[in-house]
């Protein structure tokens, strides 16, 4: 089968990887580093293929959704303030729990399941 | 209900015989059983098995059936990738790290299944946290393709891939963020569909990298992807990425006829960009003249270089992947597997700077894909090279150095699915990969279900 046009890959020094580690706040032993160097030259030579160099005006791919303004601005429906030692006295309203997970099935004893070989 | 089970059924013929009341879903989940039973140690598709919990859902849908219920999942056994919560019963990610994790409630695409009557018949292998890679370093083997167990099934829903090709599953659920449903779906000759991000809700699938993750359904027909589709798909207010998606029923929209839909050849992808074997070229030859055959125009279409996908997805999934492991990372980096290590750690060193270029240039490939279905209906392409590889062939950085032809419909943020489109001399499936545009799922099921029926793919199953 025909190899993939290789990507160049850029070499990185042990000084420049341990400078990366340190301000990643990763203590790794020999062989940990010896693979993440590996796999760094390949990333790096990754982000190196992407264009940085875009217009400042570029939108982030990045969405915030918001909710519609007539909700986030609607008022909302709050119990009227009573007493501190009156409400203190009175248990917390119990969670509505969504009918759908009324419906789920309860979880099985471990024992009912076992390891397959 | 005592008529014998036939030794392999899709979610389709089964439901129809269940619904005839000529099929019991106690003696097909006992037939799964028993199947498991005997292909599962050498296969490895399987973490955990529920036995006692299938049998208890194949009764209750069988006393269903009896009392007049219907529903295409009813009954229907199926697995899960396990990244998938499930109330309950062990959820793993095949890692060290979750070795002791059980679930208090469902992933939202379980329920919805389980809702439909379908029986969970346990758990599968998937490479660890979903991107790993086989591993042989982790208390649990990697999956073994069931056409040859010596060679790989692709990944990262691996177990998902073994468990239908090799019939010890009607359906599966997986997960893909540059591939992992789809590469499984072609080495093991099934179906499989990464749906429209939004579409399938994420809700309760631990994640990898959570702007490119997507959940769907792998089965052996595109049919019975569509069948699942229709029970998974919808809006779940609690995933924040769940959008409203189109009100369809796939397993109707499947049958329309493909006369005169326009299918985009992405022949530079295989051709020249990740250069496919001459038997992967000769069956993206006759997928195209199958094509032809059924009515649709077949021209040539170009994309940006799948190198420039493969960029923006790898230092996207480097960068998400390390910090949602960041604090179990620097306090049991040990405990991963080496190939986890290899492909997440470099995840540490990527600048913020570099993450937000990925995204910002990921943009500009929506848009060039986008454009390409002004012209066309959806666009033809090759998942692999050509066949499974060998499992000792695979390198711990092959996320990298190897360019996957599969992660442009996850940076694309576009639907894609695998069918089976031929095999090779030896007898190895090869698979085609069908990509449609931005909520366009019910035409590339109905593209991968036409296409299955014309080239007749379905007939041929690993030894039993």
């Amino acid at each position: 089968m025909p190899a993939p046009p290789t990507m160049p890959v850029p070499a990185i020094s042990p000084g420049e990887m341990q400078l990366l580690l340190a301000r990643a706040g990763l203590v790794l032993n020999p062989g940990q580093v010896a693979d993440l160097v590996l796999a760094w030259r390949q990333v790096a030579g990754l982000i190196a293929s992407i264009p940085h160099d875009r217009p400042l005006a570029d939108d982030m791919a990045v969405a915030f959704r918001l909710p519609p303004p007539a909700l986030a601005t609607a008022p909302r429906a709050r119990p009227a303030a009573r007493p501190a030692a009156k409400a203190q006295r009175k248990a917390p309203p119990k969670a509505k729990v969504p009918a759908k997970r009324k419906a789920r099935p309860k979880p099985a004893p471990r024992k009912s399941t076992r390891r397959a070989r | 209900m005592t008529a014998p089970v036939p030794p392999f059924l899709t979610i389709a013929e089964a439901g129809r015989l269940i619904a005839a009341k000529r099929l019991s879903p106690v003696d097909l989940v006992k037939h799964m059983l028993a199947r498991i039973e005997v292909r599962n140690p050498e296969l490895g598709a399987y973490l955990l098995v529920t036995e006692r919990q299938a049998l208890a859902a194949a009764r209750a849908a069988e006393r269903a059936v009896m009392a007049g219920k219907r529903g295409p999942l009813l009954g229907i056994p199926l697995a899960y990738k396990d990244i998938y919560e499930t109330a309950g019963v062990a959820t793993t990610a095949q890692s060290r790290i979750l070795a002791d994790n059980v679930p208090k409630q469902d992933a939202e695409t379980v329920r919805r299944l389980h809702a439909e009557g379908a029986v969970m018949l346990g758990k599968l292998a998937t490479h660890e946290f979903a991107i790993g890679g086989p591993a042989f370093d982790l208390p649990w083997p990697p999956a073994r393709n069931p056409w040859d167990p010596r060679r790989f099934t692709g990944g990262s829903s691996s177990g998902s891939g073994a468990a239908v090709a090799a019939g010890l599953a009607l359906g599966a659920l997986g997960s893909d963020t540059g591939g992992s449903i789809r590469l499984p779906a072609a080495y093991c000759g099934i179906a499989g569909l990464k749906p429209t991000p939004g579409l399938v809700s994420r809700r309760g699938v631990i994640p990898l990298a959570p702007s490119l993750d997507t959940a769907g359904p792998m089965a052996w027909t595109a049919q019975d992807c569509a069948i699942l589709l229709d029970a998974l798909a919808g809006h779940d207010p609690a995933d924040p990425a769940s959008v409203p998606g189109p009100q369809v029923s796939y397993a109707a929209a499947i049958a329309a006829p493909l006369r005169g839909l326009r299918v985009g050849l992405l022949r530079r992808f295989y051709e020249h960009d990740v250069p496919a074997s001459p038997e992967m070229l000769q069956t993206m030859g006759r997928a195209a003249a199958t094509l032809r055959s059924l009515g649709c125009r077949v021209e040539d279409a170009t994309l940006p270089p799948v190198q420039e996908y493969n960029a923006v997805g790898r230092v996207i999934i480097s960068a998400e992947a390390y910090a949602l492991h960041e604090a179990t990372i620097k306090t049991r980096l040990s405990d991963y597997s080496r190939v986890f290590r290899v492909r997440v750690l470099a995840g540490a060193l990527v600048r913020a700077a570099d993450y937000i270029a990925a995204q910002r240039r990921r943009t500009d490939l929506i848009a060039a894909t986008a454009k390409a279905f002004e012209r066309f209906d959806v666009l033809l392409a090759a998942p692999t090279q050509g066949t499974p590889p060998l499992l000792t062939e695979q390198r711990p950085d092959d996320g990298f150095s190897r360019p996957l032809l599969t992660t442009v419909a996850n940076v694309a943020a576009v639907p894609s699915m695998v069918v089976c489109g031929g095999f090779s001399n030896a007898g190895l499936p090869l698979g085609v990969e069908i990509i449609g545009p931005a909520w366009g799922d019910a035409t590339v099921l109905r593209v991968g279900h036409h296409f299955e029926q014309a080239a007749g793919t379905r007939e041929r199953r690993p030894d039993a």
